[in-house]
């Protein structure tokens, strides 16, 4: 065979490799779109479901889902920046530093249903906070936690020194630099990978199921039990009642993860134009 | 109040608790679904107001000062594809068939056809009850697919030409077709009077002296308002249904 | 994940002079405010030891009841019988992940390739952020849309119903593919640009430039890459469950059904006690070693390539 002819056929498979993985989200995306379309109306946003096949809305576990993420992102964010802030302008490289990054790496890989046992363990028998938002939100901060640290790090360590000398020039002590200079310069990318932390979030079950438990429930106050939308999906799905509701959930699903990941590029690309201007 | 337990009874207390939460303001009703045996250990600890089971106690169980009270009638049918011409099985085929001993729909005088096995999940009520009425507690076959929901074991035996699986018989629809076994038809006289022999009947549980909510509740869950109206458009038979009958 | 080690430390600065500069209360503010970031960082090592004592307390005792080569030699999962043998189920966690690999890692790799040398950037803003928004899609999305489009299709392949090795493999499969890809494309990116065109100036194709020189030089990238996919592939859960059907048994075909490590955790759990729910633990300390151990086989892996370049 030809270097040509086999450098043609070679780009083309690479070509099919690209092209593919654009299809296969295509083909989630629009499936779910077309079958779930029809369902999202005012009313299965905001009611409850009701009666023996789920009929209505899926107001309560929106709701939840929310509560839980909002929660999380609350517990996460004060430590995983601070630690990001020690890891990036305090730490010399050492043991230490190195069993940190260990255990962040090994926090971002250990797999959800692990997760979901511990938080079982932990949150609602050891500590006695039962199926709750609570529950969900501290076990989801285990998964938050690595993601957003990463972010911040790599976030501080892109804002140049030549700023940081000249806060230091003017007198300014290490805490007031980092606190007024790099962290407000650095924002833009935190707040991006806090977005894309809770969209992970958001979409975890297997965490949730656990914690926070089953129960069609308006969860208000952080000791309530209550069902995420993904579990919501899940268990319809396994049930196979009311597949229309599933399409649904999965179709509102989808679109809240597409608008923290469309928000997430957005902030990301308005950033660069501050930037170059 | 803290419903908690079998998930072949949450249609009848996830919606009448809705109802009566409606009902009494003030009050709500939480379930959950966690397997009939979750829903007995957690009223015998007191974490729940009222344990739903679709099993009897086991003998375990017995000495835990627990009151029981029957809601409803489940039969339990035998579903195959409504193109499979077998209507009628007995309890020894059916439990040759799940415990892979059958393995072939002409060995029940059906179509040379594999026979795919749908099973329900070690945790479903459903199952338990399938293992002591028909299985005798002879091994399921391991090779059966396993599927933790009522609704996806009938949207695949709908689906799929040779498949057999169990469900409660208030849940089967038209998509499928419920076989006779040992010769009567599963239907709500066959079972109230007793001729039908996969069936049970379901319980809620509660112990020792019970708030005035739950015993409130109780009482409107044996109401005709929920007796006729819910368990019916569950698929259950009322458990009224037998004094109706005349016994 | 490799990424931060090889960034370049921040030169701490902690020059004498300034500290001089500074009155006692600004000095002990500093102090007290490292500290408690120290202590911040420190979670992260606390969180992981965490999970592991508590999973760990609560599923020792499988070395007891029903002891140790009972459950890691076991070959029988059935709680009915009290028989807790984890093999059907690494079994099963071997062939799919096995699976998976087989048919998503090439395609990552091809399209991270395609993605870093010869795609042109308005291709490139399409696939790319397909790539970021496949990993953003929840796993119970990706087990319905197994369950329901991908199922009947397998069905009608294999005979049967659909449930097994081959469905679960194929979501497996593109659920991995924004893990490998997007590492193999950051591993393709390190390879200095002048191989590249020193490649290309000895009149290679494209082709050639890639697969003589590029992927080469990217190997150990692309390995940790794969072994961060196979890790993602072991630990899924949810999608699993949705179309493996769960039945604890060995290998019997792409169509039979088949449980795996995770599955049979989600679907016990809901009713485990006892030496049961022990049990289901020890799998979860089983998971967690695994994926702690490819991670820390990844770090070893980038330190060897450190010292290499």
């Amino acid at each position: 065979m030809s270097k040509r002819l086999a450098n043609r056929i070679a780009v083309g498979a690479l070509w099919l490799c690209g092209i593919t993985t654009v299809a296969v989200l295509g083909a989630v995306i629009v499936y779910v779109f077309v079958r779930g379309i029809g369902q999202i109306t005012p009313e299965f946003i905001f009611t409850k479901p009701h009666g023996v096949n789920a009929e209505g809305g899926i107001g309560p576990t929106i709701v939840a889902t929310i509560y839980v993420t909002g929660l999380a992102m609350l517990i996460v964010t004060p430590i995983a920046v601070l630690a990001a802030v020690y890891l990036a302008e305090y730490a010399v490289q050492g043991r230490l530093v190195n069993a940190i990054r260990f255990a962040a790496d090994t926090l971002a890989s250990v797999p959800s249903i692990v997760l979901g046992l511990f938080g079982f363990a932990f949150f609602y028998e050891a500590m006695g906070l039962g199926f709750s938002v609570l529950s969900g939100a501290l076990a989801l901060s285990f998964l938050m936690l690595p993601i957003v640290m990463r972010a911040t790090e790599e976030a501080i360590r892109a804002v140049p020194r030549f700023i940081r000398w000249g806060s230091y020039g003017l007198g300014a002590s290490k805490w007031q630099t980092v606190s007024r200079i790099v962290l407000p310069a650095a924002a833009p990318r935190i707040l991006t990978g806090l977005i894309l932390a809770m969209g992970r979030a958001v979409g975890e079950t297997a965490v949730v199921i656990f914690t926070m438990g089953e129960a069609i429930y308006t969860p208000i106050s952080p000791l309530d039990p209550g069902r995420s939308m993904t579990v919501h999906l899940y268990v319809l799905a396994m049930e196979g009642i009311n597949m229309d509701a599933a399409y649904g959930t999965a179709l509102l699903l989808m679109v809240m993860i597409l608008m923290f990941n469309l928000s997430a590029r957005w902030l990301t690309a308005r950033n660069r134009k501050v930037k170059e201007s | 109040m803290i419903v908690t337990g079998s998930t072949t009874l949450l249609p009848i207390s996830e919606v009448s608790g809705e109802m009566y939460g409606e009902l009494h303001e003030g009050t709500s009703v939480l379930v959950s679904g966690m397997g009939s045996s979750a829903g007995i250990e957690s009223v015998t600890k007191g974490s729940s107001d009222i344990g739903t089971s679709s099993r009897e106690l086991k003998d375990a169980e017995l000495d835990l000062g627990l009151t029981d009270t029957p809601v409803a009638y489940d039969a339990i049918a035998v579903i195959v594809n409504p193109d499979n011409p077998v209507d009628s099985l007995t309890t020894m085929q059916v439990r040759a068939i799940f415990a892979g001993v059958i393995t072939n729909w002409s060995q029940v005088g059906g179509p040379d056809l594999e026979i795919g096995l749908v099973n329900r999940d070690e945790a479903s009520g459903t199952r338990e009850a399938f293992s002591k009425i028909i299985m005798d507690d002879a091994q399921f076959d391991r090779g059966a697919v396993v599927l933790p929901g009522t609704g996806q074991v009938r949207a695949v035996v709908a689906e799929v030409e040779g498949a057999v699986g169990y469900i409660s018989l208030g849940f089967v629809t038209d998509e499928v077709k419920a076989v006779a076994i040992d010769g009567v038809a599963p239907s709500e006289a066959s079972v109230v009077s007793g001729d039908y022999p996969v069936q049970r009947i379901l319980h809620f549980f509660t112990k020792g002296e019970i708030s005035d909510a739950a015993a409130s509740y109780i009482e409107y869950v044996l109401s005709p308002e929920v007796q006729d109206v819910i368990v019916r458009d569950a698929g259950f038979i009322p458990i009224t249904a037998k004094e109706a009958l005349g016994d | 994940m490799t990424e931060s080690n090889r960034m370049l430390e921040q030169p701490a600065v902690r020059n004498g002079g300034t500290l001089k500069m500074m009155s006692r209360a600004t000095y002990l503010r500093e102090a007290l405010l490292k500290n408690l970031f120290l202590v911040c960082a420190v979670v992260a090592v606390a969180a992981v030891s965490l999970i592991f004592i508590f999973t760990a307390s609560r599923g020792w005792s499988v070395v007891r009841d029903p002891g140790l080569g009972a459950f890691l030699g076991g070959t029988e999962w059935s709680s009915t019988r009290g028989e807790y043998g984890i093999l059907p189920l690494v079994n099963g966690t071997l062939v799919i992940t096995i699976g998976a690999l087989l048919l998503g890692a090439p395609l990552a790799i091809g399209t991270a390739v395609f993605l870093s040398e010869i795609s042109s950037s308005k291709m490139r803003r399409i696939v790319r952020p397909a790539v970021e928004m496949l990993a953003g899609v929840p796993s119970v999305v990706y087990g319905f849309f197994g369950l329901v489009i991908l199922r009947p299709i397998v069905a009608e392949m294999t005979g049967g119903m659909g449930f097994g090795p081959l469905t679960a493999s194929v979501i497996l499969a593109v659920m991995i593919v924004p893990t490998i890809a997007t590492l193999t494309e950051d591993a393709l990116g390190s390879v200095p640009p002048g191989i590249r065109e020193a490649s290309y100036a000895m009149g290679a194709t494209t082709w050639q430039t890639i697969y003589k020189v590029l992927l080469p030089a990217a190997k150990i990238g692309i390995i940790d890459a794969i072994i961060l996919g196979m890790g993602r592939a072991v630990g899924e859960t949810m999608a699993v469950v949705m179309v493996a059907g769960n039945a604890p048994q060995f290998f019997k075909g792409f169509g039979a059904p088949i449980a795996t490590v995770t599955s049979q955790i989600v679907i016990d759990m809901s009713y485990a006690s006892g030496t049961h729910k022990t049990a289901l633990f020890g799998l979860a300390i089983i998971l967690f070693l695994i994926s702690m151990g490819l991670v820390a086989l990844v770090r070893a892996l980038s330190r060897l390539n450190d010292r290499k370049a």
